[in-house]
């Protein structure tokens, strides 16, 4: 931690592309089928004429913007932009329909911010001994974290327990379909070609979000939103203070949300529904988690842009990336000549990891003002722009957005068959978040049990091998609480109500 | 002469003219940026060796290189699309070996060995076991010793089955005449960070890998004709008394409607890159070993490996 | 709700859940013809998990009566042109290419939106409007991003 890495990060170079990258972040992660990922991978080429510090500082400040900008269309058109909102759109999407859209995306971005900074300090202070929990993490590890996702799916689903359940095991075997990575099997195509990739995440979150409000929207002619009394004004004053009030809750997310991004292969859709659980097992009597609690907004955005800084420290102290983008930015590392590893962290290599650790804090600062700024415009655009331009422009976007993720238009006909499939269903409860949960944590907890099992076996003590390391028992018993929580809630309201 | 004979020169001239007028522009060129499909996703060994001809190729070729990732299926869902690109000779794909030749031979992916047109085989990753720098390991005879006493009981990850990995792993059993455990993982990367969490005993990687991880590892033994240079202390199969030698090769492939000087034209391109001396020592610092198979010396190489990856996968038991 | 109204949404869920359970049972037995073990365990268990989960929804909506509406009102023709327009645009773009393929699902998607009266004013803001968005996103995707859009 040298004095000169701060300066180098300040540079008038440095600080423009930090600028840049979350202006750019914010906007590309905003645009359903816009992955971070993609956003970073083809701006890696840009990067090996700058100094390995500056390439870092803009890819780092792509990542965090755009992790931010999946909160506008998560809270205004109830489509994550990217997988890490799909929490949000529990409270944000229910928020904007009352006319507290506006309201919504400044909490987003307060939330964001302060999480981002959590992770970002996380990554400058406790680096090294905090890579050791990415390593701790076995499969059998994954496979609790994500039966815990699962179950949270069902505590979350309060009333539709059972379609919940049943769209999550839905989502479960749609994850299974195409090449087995655990086996060379090929599973549920049918002998058909195109499926033989599997449904995508990101195509399937498009189709199963974005698409059933489409087809609502055209149905009837009232107005998308309401709009409130005064759009020219962003609530900013009033976000703060939430903010401000929640303190326990933005810290508790951005942990989880920290920690979550350490772990390879989690990412920052399981963080956001770590982090949301949590905050509503916590919160009072009085809450209203999943109709538009402010509380829920803020730990979703908090925990799912700490996973920025945390998921760069497996990516910096081990040379294992944390999340996908941070895959694609060890390549651009790797192209400059930059070696992972704790010597990064000495000195000498130490001002290049250093720098832009100090860089992608700015940036994160900095996202303040321009994700404020970027939001209200966002937020007016789409509140004030006639549905017979929104329905168009929102579908055209859902169109080249799902092509672009693999230049495929069976892509954007399986993303429209399933819109129209997530549409008819959820008219009858089932709702599209338990699927897409389920499409999410169906490899990791099918990769898990599968080597946990061989590894197991190999050892010839399976059910110590399950049930008697302690980093899974702590897991499975967070599992058990989420699931009694619901009925232990509604025993105590029931009693409390005379 | 007379004129009859001068009018049968002028024809003759101008006709020989126009034939070497249209020789050299026939040769294929380079319109626009060029699209380098890797069907795995990012932060691979493919991705890497492709990130690292990137900026050769824009300095000798003055044209951008771009990088779109297509993964699905272990590489299947990228070269089951590979033939139905443009083959205009601006979009090309990474294949891999041995998958290229196991895959197809398992089941129905949708492509064909046979049917890759593939241009150049520009390196491999030789085959290595690696475990932990604090593993009671201290060398190969020490992991088979505790095979022999312990059949079964020795867990070595890799990536994914019926890969390079998984062949190596079946193949070195064979010649220790041991019994170990192979824990399947999504990528090299997944298999690496168990071994570093101390979840398997072992890993079967590649010497990429032991480059990437440097002190926190340790290689047994790699799978080459001599030592790698970036190696000396490493042992080779072949010197510890087991025949193996080979890895993972990568290259490229064009559809198989590519015109053949557009395909040429690719063969040399890749192998200017591979002949500039920058660029091989990059690949060599970061673990990869050379190669140099273009498209002349392609359907020998590819003929000779399908038929090695066939009777090991066989003896193996993956394929019939 | 109206007892019709009832019917129909308890058809509506039937059907649904009905679809599940199918689509369970198609799930067990693709899983017979697996070759390897351990791709069989996942899918049967999540199969057997969605049975279940199915079944119990749909007994427990029938007796307790559905609380979902159903399909809701709205106009139908809407919906269909919507869904049919970026349909025929998939259908389309390997044929004519992207632009007049998307043009295609803008264009029914615009017409399906619009509630109010079509005036000349309306057509020329939102032909310029949409031509300006769709020439945008396919300048930023097909040159900014490098996407090979057909």
């Amino acid at each position: 931690m040298e004095a000169g890495s701060f300066l180098a990060a300040l540079t008038p170079l440095n600080l423009l592309l930090a600028l840049a990258g979350v202006a750019a972040g914010t906007l590309i992660g905003s645009i359903p089928g816009l992955t971070a990922t993609m956003a970073v991978a083809v701006l890696v080429p840009i990067t090996f004429t700058m100094e390995p510090a500056s390439a870092l500082i803009l890819l780092g400040a792509i990542y965090t913007g755009a992790i931010y900008g999946g909160a506008y269309a998560a809270i205004l058109l109830n489509t994550p932009g990217t997988p890490s909102a799909i929490a949000t759109t529990f409270d944000g999407y229910p928020m904007a329909q009352r006319g507290d859209g506006d309201l919504a995306v400044a909490l987003a971005c307060f939330a964001s911010v302060t999480g981002g900074l959590v992770g970002a300090l996380a990554l400058l202070f406790l680096a090294p001994p905090l890579s050791r929990v990415a390593l701790a993490f076995g499969p059998v590890e994954y496979f609790w974290l994500a039966i815990f996702g699962l179950s949270l799916i069902a505590a979350l689903s309060s009333g539709a327990l059972w379609k919940g359940l049943a769209g999550g095991a839905f989502g479960l075997i749609l994850s299974s379909v195409g090449v087995a990575e655990v086996s060379a099997d090929i599973r549920l195509t049918f002998g058909s070609q195109t499926m033989i990739g599997g449904f995508g995440v990101v195509g399937a979150l498009i189709g199963l979000y974005c698409v059933p409000v489409l087809i609502d929207l055209v149905a009837v002619p009232e107005r998308h939103l309401k709009i409130a009394d005064e759009i020219d004004t962003m609530p900013i004053g009033r976000a703060a203070r939430l903010v401000l009030g929640s303190k326990v809750n933005v810290l508790r997310s951005s942990v989880i949300g920290t920690l979550v991004g350490i772990l390879p292969g989690a990412g920052g859709s399981v963080a956001g529904l770590v982090a949301y659980s949590e905050a509503k097992r916590n919160a009072g009597p009085e809450q209203r988690f999943g109709q538009g609690e402010p509380d829920g907004i803020i730990a979703t955005e908090s925990a799912n842009n700490a996973t920025v800084g945390g998921g760069f420290i497996p990516t910096l102290v081990l040379g294992i990336p944390g999340t996908p983008p941070d895959a694609v930015i060890l390549g651009a590392l790797l192209v400059q000549g930059v070696r992972t590893g704790p010597a990064l962290f000495e000195s000498g290599g130490g001002s290049i990891a250093y720098t832009f650790i100090y860089g992608l804090l700015i940036a994160t600062v900095l996202m303040l003002p321009v994700g404020l700024l970027i939001g209200r415009y966002a937020y007016r655009s789409i509140v004030t722009i006639p549905k017979a331009m929104l329905v168009p422009g929102v579908a055209f976007m859902t169109v080249i957005g799902t092509f672009a993720i693999h230049n495929s238009v069976s892509d954007v006909t399986l993303m429209i068959l399933l819109g129209v499939f997530g549409w008819v269903v959820g008219r009858f409860g089932f709702s599209a978040s338990p699927i897409v949960l389920g499409l999410i944590l169906g490899p990791i907890a099918e990769q898990g049990f599968v080597q946990g099992w061989i590894i197991g076996s190999a050892m010839e003590d399976l059910p110590g091998m399950f049930f008697g390391r302690p980093l899974s028992l702590a897991i499975i018993a967070f599992t058990l609480m989420s699931l009694c929580w619901p009925m232990v809630a509604a025993r105590r309201q029931a009693r409390a109500t005379p | 002469m007379n004129r009859r004979t001068a009018l049968k020169h002028a024809i003759a001239a101008t006709a020989l003219s126009l034939c070497a007028a249209s020789g050299p522009s026939s040769a294929a060129e380079l319109s626009g940026p060029v699209n380098y499909v890797i069907p795995f996703g990012p932060g691979g060994e493919s991705d890497i060796s492709a990130r690292f001809q990137q900026p050769f190729f824009k300095k000798m070729f003055d044209q951008d290189m771009v990088i779109s990732y297509q993964p699905g299926g272990g590489g299947a869902v990228g070269w089951a699309s590979l033939n139905g690109l443009e083959a205009d000779g601006q979009t090309i794909m990474g294949i891999n070996l041995p998958h290229i030749v196991i895959q197809p031979a398992q089941k129905e992916v949708g492509y064909t060995t046979e049917g890759i047109n593939a241009f150049h085989f520009f390196h491999y990753t030789p085959d290595a076991i690696v475990v932990q720098a604090d593993s009671p390991y201290m060398t190969l005879a020490d992991l088979v010793a505790d095979a022999t006493e312990n059949p079964g009981q020795v867990t070595l990850s890799g990536s994914g089955k019926a890969t390079a990995n998984h062949l190596a792993q079946i193949k070195f059993d064979k010649l220790a005449g041991v019994k170990t455990t192979y824990v399947p993982f999504k990528g090299t990367g997944a298999a690496v960070t168990a071994l570093l969490g101390g979840q398997v005993k072992g890993a079967w990687g590649y010497t990429t890998v032991g480059a990437a991880q440097g002190e926190a590892v340790r290689m047994l033994a790699v799978a080459m004709q001599e030592r790698h240079p970036l190696f000396p202390d490493v042992p080779t199969f072949i010197e510890l008394g087991y025949d193996m030698v080979g890895g993972a090769y990568r290259g490229i492939a064009l559809p198989d409607s590519a015109a053949d000087d557009v395909v040429t034209m690719w063969s040399d391109m890749i192998s200017q890159i591979n002949a500039d001396e920058e660029f091989r020592q990059q690949m060599l610092d970061n673990g990869f070993a050379m190669l140099d198979v273009d498209a002349a010396g392609m359907d020998a190489f590819m003929a000779e490996r399908t038929e090695e990856y066939l009777s090991d996968a066989r003896e193996a038991g993956l394929i019939e | 709700m109206s007892d019709a109204a009832r019917a129909g949404s308890s058809t509506g869920t039937l059907l649904v859940s009905l679809f599940f359970i199918v689509a369970g049972i198609v799930t067990l037995y693709d899983t017979t013809t697996y070759t390897d073990v351990d791709s069989k365990v996942f899918p049967r268990a999540a199969a057997i998990l969605l049975i279940l989960a199915a079944t119990i929804s749909l007994v427990t909506d029938l007796v307790r009566g559905a609380r979902e509406s159903g399909f809701g009102n709205g106009d139908w023709w809407r919906r269909l042109l919507l869904v049919g327009a970026m349909l025929a645009c998939c259908l389309a773009m390997p044929l004519t290419g992207f632009l007049p393929a998307a043009a295609i699902a803008f264009l029914g998607a615009l017409v399906a939106a619009m509630h109010q009266r079509w005036t000349a004013r309306h057509v020329l803001i939102y032909g310029v409007s949409g031509a300006v968005l769709m020439g945008g996103f396919y300048a930023l995707f097909r040159y900014g991003l490098n996407v090979p859009l057909p």
